[in-house]
């Protein structure tokens, strides 16, 4: 016997041990680095399965009934077996979903039902309290054992002490703090408690050494090892022996127990709320589940080792079945070792505790997401809700415990510990077939599972829980031998006429076919809802989730909502600080817009990813009913998209009619080059498709502004005539000016009043404009799409779909603008062309004309010779000489040059030709005929602003007399060969058509036999030859001195030569005239 | 040698379908009838039948599953140098 101080001591000391394990690797994971994540530590933590009934209840029931102890490790050792399927996949989808609990788990996958999560909690919360209180019973019975059955006397003062409590009273007080301690410091998001984890990692190998060392104290210490125990037993109690280590009466009874008790352990290991909690919400790293399926019962394997050598032994050294139960601490304190004893006691109570601690946390954060939650959502969020949350999660800690304390006061003395245990084993049960059918069944739904549960929990409570109220006494009833209201037929021990099963398989019987039955027949009987079919998809088909998250939305938002009211409605639960940390990683290179908005598309998965975060705090089916209450306080509904193709749902990829229309649309595109024809086409096959009620190309004109050019659909003058100078403020400048598709789906949510007035006015509910824009480019119009009747119309794929034909119209209405510039430029070079071939055809024209004009022979006198000669340059020249005959002896000789190279030139020289022709006869000297000729050509040579130098020679043969007279032309030269040098004839006038009236100088000279006078034009001396020199008169006057006994024949012939030679390769600019007059 | 074993079975046998086999003979192994079998309070090696038979029982199984998990290890191994 120890004393109360020792015992009381060395408990609460090992207590703080574990906190400050706790404590320190809470602290290592707030900086990161997990020191619980791997898988040692995992499977360590899973054999909190193994509570003070494995550590106490085992060795009582070996000890009075035999084998079938291992039964509950045999079964749950096999299911560790399928934890690679199965667990796996369940922790898969509760990290995807952030569940919190079992109960979070099965009503997440039933539509988020608050109503199954309810029920689940309430099941839980019953079910657990006979498991609690066997550990508070194994507590407080070895804890009086220990310190020699002494009551625990509270002295407050000298003389005055409370009558001591009952022991299980102190156990369930301490307990309840250890686990708030433990697992309600604050509320964490995502409900892992890794210090939670260390310590139950410690307790169990101090558990495990614990009862190690006390099994071989036993079987080496005290006995000489197995076949001693056994063989003493043998010897010394036969038939307690064959009872033992056999199954008893043979039959099909004790075989149905065997498996009854077989398959409660087998769901057991993983429903039970902390088995649940440990498993999947606190595992860390898929990859440990393989390794915790053997480590795990490996463990379980040791830990039993010893239970029978316990046991027989101790009926062996006790001599009875007696207190069977704590043969683990009695031993060895029978035998006087109080330190091992110390040690077995701590080993029990670190498992109680451990076990005390996980459920009633686990438990009480079913409570308060499931119970709690649906109530605190009615009312409107408050700055002291997150207190309020946590200490609602302390009292939920509470009130598991007390409730396992009460059931021990009631029940505690009746039944053996691992009798009690059973019937929480056999209520954990009823979550199963919800659960497995909830993983591989795809019509499990919400109703089945509901009445499922119910009919399993009523049959329960029914058969097992109020039994052990009316064993125990606490009910006086004649209810197990008679059944309700003496209906035999419906005894809770043989319910429905079962007769010949034990009180187990009784209960699991009945339970299961009704749990079972209600599910399949529910599920089969009656449908799903939307949010069903879609949690279904994230449960079951978890391993065949592709990676990508593109999926068509199939709801949208009737009013948009910005991230921030989002961020705000985070902050009330999890605090501004945690709400922030998640927008941002949620965010990352997201795209927000210049308001803080989010694309009308991003917002059904900002919603999903505000009730993700939620949910790690408040359990999936409150985070759902908030984020919904939210919403519909905004006044933002989720509506259900329009399904324009009647595939949303379908594939990732682009259904086939969307495939089609941009096939057709392909092929009218290519059939014709007309544009105005691809126009109408397209928008009539777009309003075909799609229903929409008008459908309007627009391009951007010359002037900047978008009109008109297509249309196909209703006609409404106000919007088809609209000019629209792109704008910001308007949807459609918007969408031009930005280069991407402004749609809006409700125009009652429409927020550029402008728009809004005019498509109130026309009853238009949703439209889109598409800028018709090749990639990269800036758009060249707009497309725009107006519907009637339909809200809800665009869709990212849609709107997809109509860029794409955009941009096909974009290359289209290029293709047709680049060939228009192309005609365009082909006509105008043709035109270039024709207009060329015309002129050079007037040209040539009036070259014949003008060369026509001159004489073709010079006349011929008495005594005197002429030559004459012109040679045209490349244009049409002005170069003019004539002769006119007026007489045997007289002559008037004229050279005149006109200023310009033009046809114009020409006929202004045809009209002086004529005149002269005209005048000749009438008109006396040669300067009043320069004179006249000035007046009458002065009005056309002013119009026409050309020139004309003339020379006027008037020449008597007779008397060999030259009369001359000069209107600006070259000087001519004269030779007298007597004299042996040239000189020149001048007399002053004017050049024709300066002025009207002008006064010509007339002068006279006598021809001598032998003279020569050469008249020429500027031509002559104006040539270049390839350097650029002049001609000039000196050359001329050269020529002449030479040549001036020649025929004036040769005397031209000469001279040409001689100017051909000069200018060599080069063009001549200006006609060359010659006129030679010799006088014989 | 026992990796060449394991190599064999993941080679030949499918694990999910070796998997299911093992399950179903668990199951059976621990129940009637085999239960049956030795339910005799004979002892063999000085220990009781039924006894023996569940802790060795026990024992093997722990061990099929060990083999089961490194088989799954070169599973995933040969998934991961394949992909």
């Amino acid at each position: 016997m120890l004393s109360i101080q020792l015992v009381a001591g060395i408990s609460l000391l090992y207590i703080a041990l574990l906190f400050m394990v706790a404590y320190y690797a809470d602290k290592k994971q707030e900086q990161g680095h997990s020191i619980i994540s791997n898988p040692y530590i995992y499977s360590l933590s899973i054999a909190v399965y193994a509570t003070s009934w494995t550590f106490y209840g085992s060795v009582g029931r070996a000890a009075t009934t035999g084998l079938d102890f291992l039964l509950v490790y045999l079964g749950s050792s096999l299911t560790a077996f399928t934890w690679w399927f199965l667990l796996r996949k369940i922790v898969r989808i509760s990290k995807e979903n952030n569940i919190t609990s079992i109960a979070d788990f099965i009503s997440s996958r039933y539509g988020k039902s608050q109503w199954l999560g309810a029920i689940i909690t309430v099941i839980a919360m019953l079910g657990i309290m006979p498991y609690i209180a066997l550990q508070l019973k194994a507590i407080s019975t070895t804890f009086a054992i220990i310190t020699g059955n002494r009551g625990i006397h509270l002295i407050l003062k000298e003389g005055v002490s409370l009558a001591p409590p009952h022991p299980g009273f102190l156990a369930a007080i301490f307990l309840t703090i250890f686990s708030i301690v433990f697992g309600a410091r604050h509320l964490v998001s995502s409900e892992r408690h890794e210090g939670l984890v260390a310590a139950i990692a410690v307790e169990s190998i101090v558990k495990l050494v614990a009862f190690l060392t006390v099994g071989i104290f036993v079987t080496y210490y005290l006995f000489s090892g197995f076949e001693d125990i056994f063989s003493q037993l043998s010897a010394k109690d036969r038939i307690l022996y064959e009872h033992l280590t056999t199954l008893g009466t043979p039959g099909n009874i004790s075989y149905m127990s065997w498996f009854s008790m077989f398959f409660l352990s087998m769901g057991a290991i993983m429903l039970l709320p902390r088995q649940f909690h440990i498993l999947v919400i606190e595992n860390s790293n898929e990859e440990h589940i393989k390794d915790a399926m053997w480590r795990f019962p490996a463990y379980i394997f040791l830990i039993n080792i010893f239970v029978v050598p316990i046991a027989f032994g101790g009926v062996l050294i006790s001599g009875s079945c007696r207190d069977a139960d704590y043969f683990v601490l009695t031993l060895p304190l029978s035998k006087g070792h109080h330190w091992l004893a110390l040690l077995a006691f701590l080993g029990g109570f670190s498992a109680a505790a451990g076990m005390v601690i996980v459920e009633s946390v686990a438990i009480s954060t079913m409570f308060l997401n499931h119970l709690v939650m649906p109530i605190i959502v009615k009312l409107t969020p408050r700055a002291w809700f997150p207190i309020l949350l946590i200490n609602l999660k302390r009292f939920g800690i509470f009130l598991v415990i007390f409730l396992g304390y009460i059931y021990y006061r009631i029940v505690g003395e009746t039944y053996m510990l691992s009798n009690m245990g059973l019937i929480s084993f056999a209520a954990a049960a009823q979550f199963g077939p919800a659960l497995l059918g909830g993983l591989y069944w795809h019509r499990g739904n919400k109703s089945g599972a509901v009445t499922g549960l119910i009919f399993g929990f009523l049959i329960w409570f029914y058969t097992l829980l109020v039994p052990s109220f009316v064993k125990s006494g606490w009910w006086q009833s004649g209810l197990l031998e008679n059944g309700p209201f003496g209906i035999e037929f419906l005894k809770p021990t043989e319910l429905f006429g079962l007769t010949g099963f034990d009180i187990w398989s009784n209960s699991i019987f009945w339970s299961m076919f009704f749990n079972i039955g209600a599910y399949l027949a529910c599920s089969i009987i009656l449908p799903q809802d939307e949010v069903e079919k879609e949690q279904i998809g994230k449960f079951i088909d978890i391993f065949e989730i592709k990676k990508e998250e593109e999926s068509w939305e199939t709801k949208r938002f009737s009013k948009p909502v910005t991230i921030m009211q989002f961020v705000n409605l985070m902050a009330k639960f999890i605090g501004e600080n945690q709400a922030h940390i998640a927008i941002a990683e949620y965010l990352g290179d997201g795209e927000i817009d210049e308001r803080g908005g989010v694309s009308e598309f991003e917002l059904p998965r900002l919603k999903r990813f505000t009730e993700k975060t939620l949910a790690g705090s408040l359990g999936a089916a409150a985070s759902g009913a908030i984020v919904e209450s939210f919403l519909s306080d905004l006044g933002s509904k989720m509506e259900p998209v329009y399904d324009i193709f009647s595939t949303v749902r379908a594939e990732l990829s682009e259904s086939r009619e969307a495939l089609s229309v941009r096939l057709r649309a392909s092929g009218l595109m290519n059939r014709t080059i007309d544009l105005s024809i691809i126009m109408k086409d397209l928008l009539d096959l777009l309003r075909n498709e799609f229903k929409f009620d008008l459908a309007i190309i627009r391009l951007k004109q010359n002037n900047s502004l978008l009109t008109t050019v297509s249309y196909s659909g209703a006609e409404i003058p106000a919007i088809l005539e609209r000019e629209i100078v792109p704008d910001i403020n308007t949807c459609i400048g918007d969408a031009y000016l930005s280069n991407k598709p402004r749609f809006i789906n409700n125009t009652q949510h429409i927020t550029k009043m402008e728009s809004k007035e005019l498509l109130e006015r026309e009853r238009i509910r949703s439209f889109a404009h598409i800028p018709i824009a090749r990639e990269g480019e800036p758009p060249l119009g707009i497309l725009s799409v107006f519907s009637r009747s339909i809200i809800g119309l665009f869709t990212q794929p849609f709107i997809d779909l109509l860029s794409s034909l955009a941009g096909q119209l974009a290359q289209a209405v290029q293709i047709d603008t680049e060939m228009s510039a192309k005609e365009r430029e082909r006509q105008q070079k043709e035109r270039a062309l024709l207009e060329n071939a015309r002129v050079a055809k007037e040209m040539e024209i009036a070259r014949q004309i003008q060369l026509s004009l001159l004489p073709a022979v010079p006349p011929e006198l008495a005594r005197v010779k002429f030559a004459a000669r012109c040679v045209s340059a490349t244009q049409v020249g002005g170069d003019y000489y004539d002769f006119f005959r007026r007489g045997d002896d007289l002559v008037d000789i004229i050279i005149a040059d006109v200023s310009g190279h033009s046809v114009g030139a020409a006929f202004i020289m045809v009209e002086a030709r004529s005149f002269l022709r005209a005048k000749v006869h009438s008109t006396g000297s040669a300067g009043k005929m320069l004179a006249t000729l000035n007046e009458l050509l002065y009005e056309d040579l002013t119009k026409s602003e050309l020139f004309i130098t003339m020379f006027y020679v008037k020449y008597n043969a007779e008397r060999q007399l030259l009369s001359y007279a000069n209107a600006g032309h070259n000087r001519p030269f004269f030779y007298r060969p007597r004299d042996g040098h040239c000189s020149e004839l001048d007399a002053e006038g004017l050049i024709l058509g300066v002025k009207r009236e002008v006064i010509f100088e007339e002068k006279s000279i006598q021809m001598q036999r032998g003279d020569m006078l050469l008249l020429y034009t500027d031509g002559i001396i104006e040539a270049r030859n390839e350097s650029g020199d002049f001609f000039g008169s000196d050359r001329l006057i050269s020529i002449i001195g030479k040549a001036y006994n020649k025929e004036p024949e040769q005397v031209v012939e000469t001279i040409l030569m001689e100017v051909t030679n000069f200018t060599g390769s080069q063009v001549a600019e200006d006609d060359i005239s010659l006129v030679v007059m010799k006088v014989l | 040698m026992k990796h060449k074993i394991l190599t064999r079975i993941s080679c030949y046998l499918n694990l999910k379908e070796t998997w299911i086999i093992f399950f179903i003979l668990g199951i059976i192994m621990m129940n009637y009838p085999f239960i049956h079998i030795f339910d005799t309070p004979r002892l063999i090696f000085g220990i009781p039948a039924l006894f023996l038979y569940l802790f060795m029982g026990w024992m093997i199984s722990i061990y099929v599953i060990y083999l089961f998990v490194k088989a799954i290890d070169l599973a995933d191994e040969d998934k991961g140098e394949r992909s």
